[in-house]
């Protein structure tokens, strides 16, 4: 009874910072799309919702782990000297629970204060603060937290690289041709072939295991690369197919009219784009909510602390559905503002920067990296603009982004801290005595 | 807040091709002024002198307000400074113009039969160069949708290649007035001299301020 109403309890706490998530960042994920006026922001809302859900569900593993155990080590916690029976677990538990808990308390405040955040920062910067404070500096892997703190340097950077990368190649083959037009038809496929072929392999390359397990090793092993490879091509083909319905017999109009034409074929494109970087988005950051909560799950259910256990299916399910909650109630409005201040966001323009960010976040994704999608597209853009494809770009975010690490990673470390304390006072034995009373039999 | 909203500040392209059109609906009324002035007409000089006067304002409006949206945390695809000195110099062409104007409003000069001719071709030759700068700086929209490279960007600056040329040849052609101004220096009274030359001065600043503002324009798309 006891671990059923802990469960319940921080169950509602991940709910609640899976909120803040959905809350704060989809609306960017969206961005691109919704301020190139290629998709309306009801549709936007609704994309950005099933695409996180399935980010979330079906990749959602990976960095939840990190979060889980990557950078606090359970076990140096179990082995802590002088511990009662069932106190090692319950003291986990209790520092899980306050690291949600600060994390989500620390988006608040901070979204009430008008600062940029990331919940990825909040989380590991909230996970570290219980380390240290539960069993000292060594229960911090630290080489797993440099890993990350470099990962977080090195996303907008590879975000910004591939963007500028992807937008010379899109404004040099296509925009800067003499008929823009002529030069649609036979390249956009290739970038609909790379696009596709990211996504595919993200959701199929090892990032469906836990939900099939071994039984379907043809698709999450090496024949992902078979499938994706299929998905590109035939996706690739139709994109060439239509545009080339779309921009047929249009090769002399005057060359704002060809750019325009060429603009609404990027348009869909931007959209699959944007969905993409809502899907890796939900991928990477359903951890920040859901990785404490699974680890509090395997530790009330079993009653022992462990570093392997699947996260389970209900988890993720759980963090999408706290996402997609946190999109519906203020996503929208969110939406609105962040689609009305960015039009200079062409879909050309959009399609390199999401692009960009999808390949960069579900690589780190991958690499169980807990990153921030924001700041990565952040990266991409301003990538584009040292292309010299957008009008007026604010350097000044740069320094935004810095600062917010500098400030979100300490103050989410303390308020876990004091969370920690003030819960090893009052609930510790609350805890130690639910967790005990399951039978050793049962675990 | 969202990173990505702050992210952005807007585009001083749109509204420096709204300065360019603004200035050459300035630069277009050089032409019924002259036609004006040859036939003598002191209340139709009167009536332009004010449209030009107004539209000059205007642009200056427009250049006031694409300087306010530009706060130096804003990074450009164009270098800021080159971005500034073609407004500043896209402007002198609107108040060059408005000199011209000045210049026919506030003295009834008539022009000597003898120099009609010369007078035409001057004129015809500044509008020419400004003709040709204002072809090339209303493609700056488009030019920053093909980020400054491109065919686009070859086409304008093939454009812009031909100014130096025919700016030369507007100065040739206004020394060639000149003289023949000075040549009839006997029959013409010294203000009126006076006038000619005011009038010769005002017009070759049109033509060479569309000049250095195709200069500047090619140092944008050059470099970032």
């Amino acid at each position: 009874m006891g671990c059923l109403i802990i469960i319940v309890l921080t169950a509602l706490l991940g709910l609640y910072m899976a909120w803040n998530v959905g809350a704060n960042d989809v609306a960017n994920s969206m961005g691109c799309a919704v301020g190139s006026k290629s998709i309306s922001i009801k549709w936007a809302v609704i994309a950005a919702g099933i695409c996180e859900f399935a980010g979330s569900v079906l990749v959602g593993a990976h960095v939840t782990d990190t979060v889980r155990k990557g950078i606090v080590d359970p076990t140096v916690i179990a082995s802590l000297p002088g511990l009662g029976p069932g106190e090692a677990p319950a003291l986990v538990l209790i520092g899980m629970a306050a690291s949600l808990l600060a994390a989500a308390v620390w988006l608040n405040v901070a979204t009430w204060m008008g600062m940029p955040v990331s919940t990825s920062h909040s989380i590991v910067g909230a996970i570290a603060g219980y380390g240290i404070i539960a069993a000292g500096w060594s229960a911090v892997h630290w080489g797993k937290m440099g890993q990350i703190v470099a990962s977080w340097f090195l996303s907008p950077l590879a975000g910004g690289i591939l963007g500028f990368i992807l937008f010379k190649m899109i404004s040099k083959l296509i925009l800067g041709r003499k008929r823009p037009v002529l030069a649609a038809v036979s390249i956009t496929p290739f970038v609909v072939f790379l696009m596709m072929v990211v996504v595919t392999l993200a959701i199929a390359y090892k990032g469906l295991k836990h939900l099939t397990g071994e039984r379907a090793e043809w698709i999450t092993g090496n024949g992902a690369f078979l499938a994706a490879a299929v998905v590109g091509l035939l996706s690739a083909l139709t994109a060439r197919i239509l545009i080339r319905r779309a921009l047929r017999d249009k090769e002399d109009l005057p060359l704002p009219d060809q750019l325009e034409l060429v603009e609404r074929v990027f348009a869909p494109l931007v959209v699959v784009a944007s969905c993409a970087v809502a899907f890796s988005h939900g991928a990477n950051d359903v951890a920040n909510a859901v990785g404490p909560l699974a680890a509090i799950v395997d530790i009330a259910s079993t009653c022992t602390v462990k570093m392997r256990v699947f996260v389970p299916a209900w988890v993720l399910v759980l963090g999408g559905c706290g996402i997609v909650a946190g999109l519906a109630t203020f996503g929208y409005r969110v939406m609105q503002t962040v689609g009305t201040k960015i039009t200079q966001m062409t879909p050309s323009r959009g399609v390199a920067a999401a692009t960009a960010a999808t390949i960069t976040v579900l690589v780190c994704t991958r690499m169980k990296l807990p990153v921030s999608t924001t700041h990565t597209l952040v990266g991409a853009i301003l990538g584009i603009g040292l292309a010299r494809g957008l009008a007026a770009v604010n350097r000044q975010v740069t320094r935004n982004i810095f600062g917010s690490w500098f400030i979100t990673v300490p103050a989410a470390a303390i308020l876990a801290m004091v969370f920690f304390l003030l819960g090893k006072v009052l609930l510790l034995e609350y805890v130690q005595q639910a967790l005990c009373q399951v039978p050793p039999s049962a675990g | 807040m969202s990173l990505i909203k702050e992210l952005f500040g807007q585009s001083p392209f749109g509204p420096l091709v709204e300065h360019t059109k603004k200035v050459h609906e300035c630069v277009k009324l050089i032409e019924p002024l002259t036609e004006a002035l040859l036939k003598g007409d002191d209340e139709e000089i009167h009536r332009l002198q004010d449209r030009v006067s107004k539209l000059e304002y205007e642009a200056d409006v427009i250049k006031h307000e694409i300087r306010e949206q530009l706060p130096r945390r804003y990074f450009l695809p164009v270098g800021r400074d080159e971005l500034e000195n073609f407004l500043r110099c896209q402007d002198k062409i609107a108040d060059s113009v408005q000199d011209f104007a000045v210049v026919l409003f506030i003295r009834k000069t008539r022009v000597h039969p003898e120099l009609k001719d010369l007078f035409l071709e001057f004129v015809g030759q500044v509008l020419k160069v400004s003709n040709t700068l204002n072809e090339a700086a209303v493609e700056l929209q488009n030019l920053a949708e093909t980020s400054f490279g491109g065919a686009e960007a070859t086409s304008v600056l093939d454009q812009i290649a031909g100014l130096g040329e025919q700016e030369w040849n507007a100065d040739r052609m206004q020394r060639r007035l000149s003289r023949k101004i000075y040549s009839l220096e006997q029959e013409l009274d010294p203000v009126t001299i006076l006038f000619y030359d005011k009038m010769l001065q005002t017009l070759s600043r049109v033509a060479n301020e569309a000049e250095n503002t195709g200069d500047l324009l090619r140092a944008m798309i050059l470099k970032g």
